[in-house]
């Protein structure tokens, strides 16, 4: 099913942790180039500069293109016309993207990257004008989100793009709008998709524990315990959210009293489990998650009780996260030579010190450091009191 | 980032090299991939490590150093975030005295913390003493300008004269980036220079006007050329990138609104035409595959700007981009071929 093959991605793999070890130190030139031998692909590859520009020029010429045809050989098409030749743009770019990855070998290269997300967007918008064009709304329209995720899953599956898997969450999220009006059983329905997809990649990922899948395995499930929190936690996937954080007032009256307070239960329980598990198979990502839903947790913990918010609850959190991270650092440096339970703080690779290079400049210009010019403005005053 | 936490390393050697025993909770350097196989057989020690392949080893993994980081970084802005916000909101029911007290003590307090703790200053990078001073650094910045925000809201000390308090801002800024070596405090210097030369984020939006361009292209000037000086002084040049980046985002931003200026516009396109040309042979010669990127999206922009310029007919406009991305295509795996492999 995989459109490169086994070897071909554990080479890539390879590849690329030597190069990161000869950055690293870890090994000399002379070690490096003899290993560099051995590691050849016939895969072509790119930096991811170049892959995101030759992404982005992919995306205007299939947009451009597509657009063209219409302009030139359609003059006020029907919305069906317009469907069925975007669905022969569907299989066109899906066949491109194929014979950019079989033929010209392009891995994560950009161009069938873009042709695949092409293809994906020409199916969805297709499918809506070529089948349910003339009805306002049809319960059968599910079967737009319902091709857009399948056909989602399969590009993560021949291709491995990661996000496309992450699309095909995003495709369910409008699924059940077109089988439930209750609130309650949508949030249900998309949290047992996700939870069934949680446990066949649980499943499946044990196999993959030390091989080049095993990324692709744990972002996946990273990705599931963030959609499972997101749709159960009710404050955060609200519409007027903003409006209810600010008032204090709950989104109770909106859902069943034992629903909310059943989310708001799980919202609690969920953190501990995903940190849990992310901690006990060292997967990075999947920890990662379990901290950022941590978080939204306390932040959303206030809306969800309907207690008013201060403005010296970031300043809490803040001295919380600050505080956490003191202690995990401190806490594993003191073990015998600084590990713990197979962790240790010390920062082991120079990728981490290049992204804190990046990063660092990034936070900086976007830091709240200065007042603009328009501070002084007559809306902006110190004073009474009035979060 | 390396590819998952699962990142083993054993002491004194290297990471990836063994595979997992469940019953142990030890790797053994085994089933792995087909270059440390060669290594193996070669009889070479990839890093050196004290025992010898084959042999069993205690695996440890990373708590990456990244994301501690991130969670530290979170929690400064968040807290600064509250102070701005509860100092903005309850400055008259806390009164001025209590505000400023508190302020001053943080700011001082971070001062100590980070003056106390420095190593002695050189011109090379020098890492950070301890895994939370550039977080206190960056706190202390932050906590300067709520204060002088402050100040200056309820006492008018420079009456009004924002450039001047901008100005003393980034002095104080880049002085604290090159005495502790902070890439945080140096973009903050960096843009309270650009606050200071007029260039806040929201007036691009909003004026597209040939003054902006003129004083982006000052402080591009004044920023690039501080910048090389400084590296080939050997002074902190690690920063040099940081510069770079900066400078060329702005000046392309700078070209670019020149461009889309109704009338005037040619000697714009001409300076972005050869920014363009030095950005793609600078990020080729250097392999910075950035500053391709850049020439290739914001010489996209300022070219089709042009050739767009008064085109109405829909197949042109769509005609071009098929073109002309296409060509773009075309130039781009060219250019990935000769140079770009690097994943």
């Amino acid at each position: 099913m995989r459109l490169y093959s086994a070897s071909s991605e554990e080479t890539l793999r390879a590849r690329k942790l030597l190069t990161d070890w000869v950055g690293e130190g870890f090994l000399t030139k002379a070690q490096y180039q003899l290993l560099e031998k051995e590691t050849v692909s016939e895969l072509r590859t790119t930096n991811i500069f170049l892959r995101l520009v030759l992404f982005l020029f992919t995306l205007i010429s299939v947009g451009a293109a597509a657009g063209l045809f219409f302009v030139v050989f359609l003059s006020g098409p029907s919305q069906q016309t317009v469907g069925v030749f975007l669905l022969i743009f569907t299989a066109v770019c899906y066949v491109a993207a194929e014979a950019a990855a079989s033929q010209a070998r392009l891995y994560r290269y950009g161009i069938e990257e873009a042709l695949a997300v092409c293809s994906v967007v020409f199916l969805c918008v297709g499918l809506q004008f070529a089948l349910f064009s003339n009805s306002p709304y049809s319960p059968k329209e599910f079967v737009v989100p319902a091709a857009g995720a399948v056909f989602s899953l399969w590009m993560w599956r021949r291709f491995g793009f990661s996000y496309a898997f992450l699309a095909a969450m995003i495709f369910v999220i409008f699924l059940p709008g077109y089988w439930t009006s209750s609130r309650e059983a949508q949030r249900l329905i998309i949290a047992v998709f996700y939870a069934i997809g949680l446990a066949g990649a649980a499943t499946v990922r044990s196999r993959h524990r030390f091989d080049y899948l095993e990324e692709a395995y744990s972002l996946v499930e990273a990705f599931l315990w963030l959609g499972i929190y997101l749709t159960i936690n009710l404050q955060l996937s609200s519409l007027n959210l903003s409006a209810r954080w600010w008032d204090g007032t709950r989104a109770a009256s909106e859902f069943a009293r034992p629903f909310y307070w059943g989310t708001w239960v799980l919202i609690w329980c969920l953190p501990p489990i995903v940190l849990a598990r992310g901690v006990r198979l060292k997967d990075r990502f999947v920890i990662a998650v379990g901290a950022i839903v941590a978080g939204l947790t306390l932040v959303s913990n206030k809306p969800y009780l309907g207690w008013p918010r201060h403005t010296w609850d970031p300043m809490l959190l803040g001295i919380l996260l600050t505080g956490v991270a003191i202690f995990l650092r401190r806490w594993i440096a003191r073990g015998p030579g600084g590990i713990r339970h197979g962790f240790t703080a010390a920062r082991l690779t120079g990728k981490d010190k290049q992204w804190m290079d990046v990063g660092s400049t990034v936070a900086g210009l976007l830091s709240p450091q200065t007042p603009s010019p328009q501070t002084s403005s007559q809306d902006f005053r110190f004073g009474g009191g009035h979060p | 980032m390396s590819k998952s936490w699962a990142e083993p390393v054993a002491p004194g050697s290297n990471a990836e090299l063994w595979t997992w025993c469940p019953r142990s909770g030890e790797r053994r350097l085994h089933d792995h991939p087909r270059a440390i196989r060669a290594m193996e057989g070669a009889g070479q020690n990839i890093a050196g490590a004290a025992r010898p392949f084959g042999g069993p080893l205690s695996w440890r993994t990373p708590l990456p150093f990244l994301e501690l980081n991130v969670l530290l970084y979170a929690g400064v802005l968040a807290f600064v975030g509250g102070l701005g916000w509860t100092v903005s909101t309850w400055s008259q029911q806390l009164g001025d005295v209590l505000v400023l007290t508190v302020l001053s003590t943080m700011l001082a307090a971070c001062s100590w913390y980070c003056f106390s703790r420095a190593p002695v200053w050189s011109s090379a990078e020098t890492p950070a003493p301890s895994p939370i001073f550039d977080y206190v650094l960056y706190l202390g910045s932050l906590v300067w300008s709520i204060e002088l925000a402050y100040v200056e809201n309820r006492f008018h000390v420079l009456s009004g004269k924002l450039d001047l308090y901008l100005l003393a801002t980034a002095a104080l800024f880049f002085f604290l980036a090159y005495r502790f070596d902070n890439r945080f405090v140096l973009s903050l210097a960096l843009s309270s220079l650009a606050g200071w030369f007029g260039l806040t984020i929201s007036h691009w939006s909003a004026h597209q006007d040939a003054t902006y361009c003129q004083y982006a292209l000052l402080y591009c000037l004044l920023v690039g050329v501080s910048g090389a000086v400084l590296q080939r002084r050997s002074l902190k040049p690690h920063f040099f990138g940081t510069y770079l980046n900066i400078v060329a985002n702005v000046l392309f931003w700078a070209l670019l609104s020149g461009v889309f200026l109704p009338q005037g516009y040619g000697l714009w396109f001409l300076v972005l035409l050869i920014a363009c040309g030095a950005s793609l042979a600078w990020g080729l010669t250097r392999r910075q595959f950035a500053f391709v990127a850049y020439a290739a999206v914001y010489g996209y922009v300022g070219v089709s700007s042009l050739f767009l310029r008064g085109v109405t007919d829909k197949s042109a406009v769509l005609s071009y981009f098929v073109v002309s991305g296409v060509a773009m295509l075309v130039v781009l795996v060219q250019i990935g071929r000769r140079f770009g492999r690097s994943a």
